[in-house]
C-alpha cells in the first residue's frame, strides 16, 4: 500500500546525530519569533551561546523568507520564502544549517560571496562588512551583511553547499558551527 | 521642540525604546532592535534628530543602550551616528556613550566599527 503521508520514521532515520531543533516550512514572522524564543532560551546553552545562536538564526531566517525562490502565502496576505533548518547538537559544539531553493543564476555570486568571507581574517572581514554597510540599501535589507555578520558572530567559514535540482533552481545549504 | 518616547516591546518584533528629551538634551535608545520595517521606523528618529540637531548649540548627550540589533538595523543606526557626526562637525557639543554587557564582546566589535565608520568618538561602557 501506497504512502499516503510523508515517512515520517524514514524523515526520523536520517538523522544521526543529536538535533535539537528541525523544520521544513514557511519562513514567515510567526516562525521567526517562536523559533528564536526558542533557540534564545534553550536552557543547556550559556548565555553568550544561545544569543550567538539567536543572532545566526535571525540573520539566516530572514535570508529565507525574503530570498528563497520558493514560497507560499501561509500567513495572510503575506508571502514568504520556504525553507529548511536544522540545528544539531554535537559534544563541543552547535551545527546550524539552513536550506532554501534559489534560482541558478544566483548560485554564482552567493558562492563567490562566501568564498571571500571565508578567506578573510577576522579583521579583513570587519572592514568587508564596514564597506558593504556603506554601500546602498537592497530592496529588503541586505542579505551580504547578514551572511557577513553570521561569520562573524560564528567565528568559523561558512560551509556552502549547492545541489543542483533542475536547468532553473538549485537547493543552496549554508552551514555554520557554534563553539559551545 | 517636542520630546520623542517611543515605549519599546517585543510581539513577533523586538522594538528598540526611544527617549528624546528636548529640554534637557539627554537622548536615549535602548532594548533590542529587530523590526518589520527597519526604515519606516527608524525614519521619524532621524527626522527628529534632524530637526533638532539643526539651530541648537546646547550640549547633547546621546546614550545607546541597545543588546541586540540585526543588519538591517544596523544600516539605520549607522545614519543616526552619521547625523550626530554633523552635528559635531558643525560645533555642536556632543558625548556619545554606548553602554554594552561586558560578557558581549560581538557587541563591543560593533561599536569599534561603528567608530571608525562614523568617525565619531563614541565612548564605549561596559557593565
Amino acid at each position: 500500500m501506497q504512502n499516503q503521508h510523508p515517512d515520517i520514521h524514514e524523515l526520523f532515520q536520517l538523522y544521526d546525530t543529536d538535533i535539537l531543533l528541525s523544520y521544513k516550512g514557511p519562513f514567515d514572522k510567526l516562525i521567526l519569533f517562536t523559533l528564536g524564543t526558542y533557540i534564545e532560551q534553550i536552557l543547556e546553552a550559556e548565555i553568550a551561546t544561545a544569543k550567538k545562536l539567536f543572532k545566526i538564526f535571525i540573520e539566516l531566517a530572514q535570508n529565507i523568507a525574503y530570498y528563497s525562490a520558493e514560497t507560499d502565502g501561509y500567513t495572510k496576505g503575506e508571502s514568504v520564502g520556504i525553507g529548511s533548518l536544522v540545528i544539531g547538537r554535537y559534544e563541543k559544539y552547535y551545527n546550524f544549517v539552513t536550506g532554501n531553493v534559489i534560482d541558478n543564476q544566483q548560485v554564482t555570486p552567493l558562492v563567490e560571496k562566501c568564498k571571500t568571507i571565508n578567506l578573510l581574517s577576522r579583521d579583513k572581514l570587519r572592514e568587508y562588512k564596514r564597506l558593504q554597510r556603506s554601500q546602498p540599501r537592497g530592496d529588503r535589507g541586505s542579505a551580504h551583511i547578514g551572511l557577513i555578520q553570521v561569520a562573524l558572530y560564528s567565528g568559523k567559514p561558512l560551509d556552502v553547499q549547492v545541489t543542483q535540482i533542475d536547468d532553473k533552481k538549485s537547493f543552496l545549504a549554508i552551514g555554520v558551527k557554534i563553539q559551545k | 521642540m517636542e520630546n520623542l518616547y517611543i515605549e519599546g516591546y517585543r510581539d513577533d518584533f523586538f522594538v528598540p525604546s526611544v527617549k528624546f528629551d528636548a529640554a534637557a538634551g539627554k537622548l536615549e535608545i535602548s532594548g533590542e532592535s529587530y523590526l518589520e520595517d527597519t526604515i519606516a521606523f527608524y525614519q521619524p528618529i532621524c527626522d527628529w534628530l534632524n530637526e533638532f540637531l539643526d539651530d541648537d548649540t546646547m550640549p547633547v548627550t546621546f546614550d545607546f543602550k541597545l543588546s541586540y540589533f540585526n543588519t538591517s538595523s544596523s544600516r539605520s543606526i549607522l545614519d543616526i551616528l552619521f547625523i550626530l557626526k554633523d552635528f559635531e562637525d558643525r560645533g555642536g557639543k556632543l558625548k556619545v556613550n554606548w553602554h554594552y554587557d561586558k560578557d558581549d564582546l560581538d557587541m563591543k566589535e560593533e561599536v569599534e566599527d561603528y567608530i571608525i565608520e562614523s568617525e565619531l568618538k563614541i565612548n564605549i561602557i561596559a557593565e
